[in-house]
């Protein structure tokens, strides 16, 4: 017997299934030994589990047994084939496929015994040395039992044989629902085995949501919880399956720009890296415009974007924001940017979820936009939108995926909305678009709400969308509220010639002045030259004063020596 | 359908087959059911082959049957009718005899 894929919990020796998800929420499969129950209603996928395990076990190099007791050995490969691993169950010589459909037809006399069946099943999976087998529809098998207890006991038998020879079994059965009024084989096999696990279906919006959920897997740890099922040509998904570890995710100190020089301004030197942003306003803000402008970034720095839109197809996305000077062709082209569309209505949120991841894991993206991922909303089953949208959130976290979600709201009030304000807080970054009416002009605004780690700027910035791209303007408080558009350039220019004005007087005034200072240094000049003119004047009277003096003296002496009788006139 | 039927099982003296598995006691009624049965009804008939499916579990899978005890019946035509269970249903295992 081979015994890959075994491993050991509590002494409880655990089979991987090979499908993913299902080894996820039962940490590590399925009993090595023992019968696993897999009950719900037609159609829920009880038959493609047990298939798919199967065909897993035998790429593994394990064989199997699979025994239907509804449908043919043709039909039964059939339905296999719509799936990728389908060729493998018809081609492998470890793959025994019998047909036990023979028993619907038959008559019946009393109870039977299985002792039969086991010893074909020995004989089956000893010839392809087989783990696994499989006997979908047991129900049908077990339901010819006169009552039920003999069922229940058959299934008893099956379970310890299973133990003994180390098979993994599983069995599936149809269950309905708690109101179906036909008696139920199946019940009284819930309390006696260890292992059920149950597949159920609801109509949402006219769309099949199938459902799965251990309903008991004793001795083990096991997610409990009843989780999305999704069935596509790989098989089985449980999309939420896998646990998320939250101390995985790195703490990036990096910052990269979002395509908007002024935006980069007002976060700070722009968004860390691997962090979230959302983006909300109402339709025609520019959202997607801004989601292009980060992708064009970040293809400039030579990094992978991808951009998930639900709303437009990617080439109108192209050309539109190529009317803005914003080039998502070049990394189109260069294989540094995906545009994909996926209409929201068109799927389930798991379907979603599981494509998106999917796309993630191919394209390796170091930056997303998904636009709008309030599309989700509209899709079916819409209850569990955000859960897709924070698990999808967390795996671009711990990714370090730099990812810009946008919203769109339906109320005129961006934060009032009801759509994703729960993704706010999702968020590390959250910048609301929204329209300002002033003067009967629309004009859009961009605010950063919040900005964890970052001391950005509060105010309301007017963004302005040209040929050159998006660019941020500073907007004209006004009492109470802000300016933008004409409004704004109306106010501007008011104040342009406002200061015109006041520069022509000042200049004026400071002529005049000049002029009188001029002027009083040139009637101080004229005072001085009178004053010196004066002065000169003044010191020529002097001199004239003293030279008549002079000559009063000398006359006064000649007229005394003249009539000095001892003084000579005549000899002087 | 199965694997087809070994050749040298095409040619059997009675059309009835009893499928049991070894001494478990539904499979001892049903052969005391079939016997008293056939004897009652006094129907000319090769006594019944018997399968155990223990000693050739193959022969299930030849057969189509899965279950024990199974009588199988296959008619001239080719055609088969199998009555599952202990034969203890009397009217049933009468009613299943009575194409014979």
């Amino acid at each position: 017997m081979n015994e890959t894929d075994v491993t050991e919990e509590h002494g409880l020796v655990k089979r991987a299934t090979g499908i993913h998800d299902l080894d996820m929420v039962t940490h590590g499969g399925l009993p090595a030994g023992g019968a696993t129950l897999i009950i719900g209603e037609p159609g829920c996928g009880k038959t493609i589990i047990g298939l798919q395990i199967l065909a897993s076990a035998l790429e593994r190099g394990e064989g199997g047994v699979f025994m239907s007791f509804e449908e043919s050995r043709e039909q039964i490969l059939r339905n296999a084939d719509a799936f990728r691993w389908g060729p493998k169950l018809r081609e492998s010589s470890r793959c025994e496929i019998i047909d036990g459909q023979s028993m619907r037809q038959a008559e019946f006399s009393g109870a039977f015994d299985i002792e039969g069946l086991l010893a074909v099943l020995d004989l089956c999976a000893r010839r392809v040395d087989g783990t696994w087998i499989v006997l979908d529809g047991i129900d049908q098998l077990l339901r010819r039992q006169p009552d039920s207890q003999t069922a229940i006991d058959q299934v008893a038998q099956l379970n310890d044989w299973c133990i003994e020879h180390r098979y993994s079994l599983l069995l599936t059965g149809k269950q309905m629902g708690d109101d179906n009024p036909r008696p139920d084989y199946l019940n009284g096999i819930e309390f006696m085995l260890s292992t059920i696990l149950r597949v159920s279906s609801t109509l949402v919006d006219k769309r099949l949501n199938r459902r799965f959920r251990i309903a008991k897997y004793r001795g083990t740890r096991h997610n409990p919880d009843e989780l999305a099922m999704l069935i596509d040509d790989a098989g089985i998904h449980l999309p939420y399956a896998e646990p998320i570890v939250t101390e995985e995710v790195p703490a990036a100190g990096e910052r990269i720009g979002t395509g908007i020089k002024r935006l980069d301004k007002i976060l700070d030197g722009g968004i860390y890296r691997g962090s979230i942003v959302l983006v909300s306003g109402q339709p025609g803000t520019s959202k997607t415009t801004l989601g292009a402008a980060f992708l064009a970034a970040a293809a400039k720095r030579g990094e992978r974007g991808l951009l998930v839109s639900f709303d437009e197809f990617a080439r109108q996305i192209v050309r539109n924001v190529g009317t803005l000077g914003i080039d998502l062709q070049s990394p189109i082209d260069s294989g540094h940017l995906k545009v994909l569309t996926r209409a929201s209505w068109a799927a389930l949120v798991e379907e979603h979820y599981v494509a998106m991841l999917e796309l993630i894991n191919n394209f390796q993206p170091d930056c997303l936009v998904i636009d709008p991922a309030s599309a989700l909303l509209k899709s079916s089953g819409a209850d569990s939108a955000f859960l897709a949208l924070e698990r999808l959130l967390t795996v671009t976290r711990i990714r370090g995926i730099t990812t810009m979600i946008t919203s769109l709201s339906e109320a005129d009030d961006p934060f009032n909305e009801s759509t994703l304000s729960h993704a706010s807080t999702l968020a590390d970054t959250w910048i609301v678009l929204r329209y300002q009416i002033i003067g009967g002009e629309r004009n859009r605004s961009l605010t950063v709400v919040k900005s964890r780690g970052t001391a950005h700027s509060n105010q309301v910035r007017e963004m302005l969308l040209s040929t050159n791209g998006i660019e941020l303007a500073d907007v004209y408080p006004y009492g109470s509220d802000v300016l933008m558009g004409t409004a704004r350039a109306q106010k501007e220019s008011e104040e342009a010639s406002l200061r015109q004005r006041q520069l022509k007087d000042r200049l004026r005034q400071q002529n005049r002045l000049a002029r009188d200072i001029d002027k009083t240094r040139s009637i101080i000049q004229q005072g001085q030259e009178d004053l010196e003119r004066l002065q000169e004047e003044l010191k020529v009277e002097h001199n004239d004063e003293s030279a008549i003096d002079n000559e009063v003296y000398r006359h006064e002496r000649h007229i005394v020596r003249r009539r000095d009788p001892n003084e000579g006139g005549a000899k002087k | 359908m199965n694997r087809p039927l070994p050749a040298e099982r095409q040619h059997n003296d009675s059309p009835l087959i009893l499928f049991v598995t070894g001494e478990a006691p539904r499979s001892r009624r049903a052969h005391l059911n079939l016997t008293a049965a056939l004897d009652e009804t006094g129907i000319d008939v090769a006594p019944p082959r018997e399968i155990d499916l223990l000693r050739e579990p193959q022969e299930a899978i030849s057969f189509d049957i899965f279950a024990t005890p199974a009588l199988l019946h296959i008619e001239g035509s080719g055609h088969r009718r199998v009555l599952y269970g202990d034969l203890s249903d009397k009217q049933s295992l009468k009613d299943f005899l009575s194409a014979l």
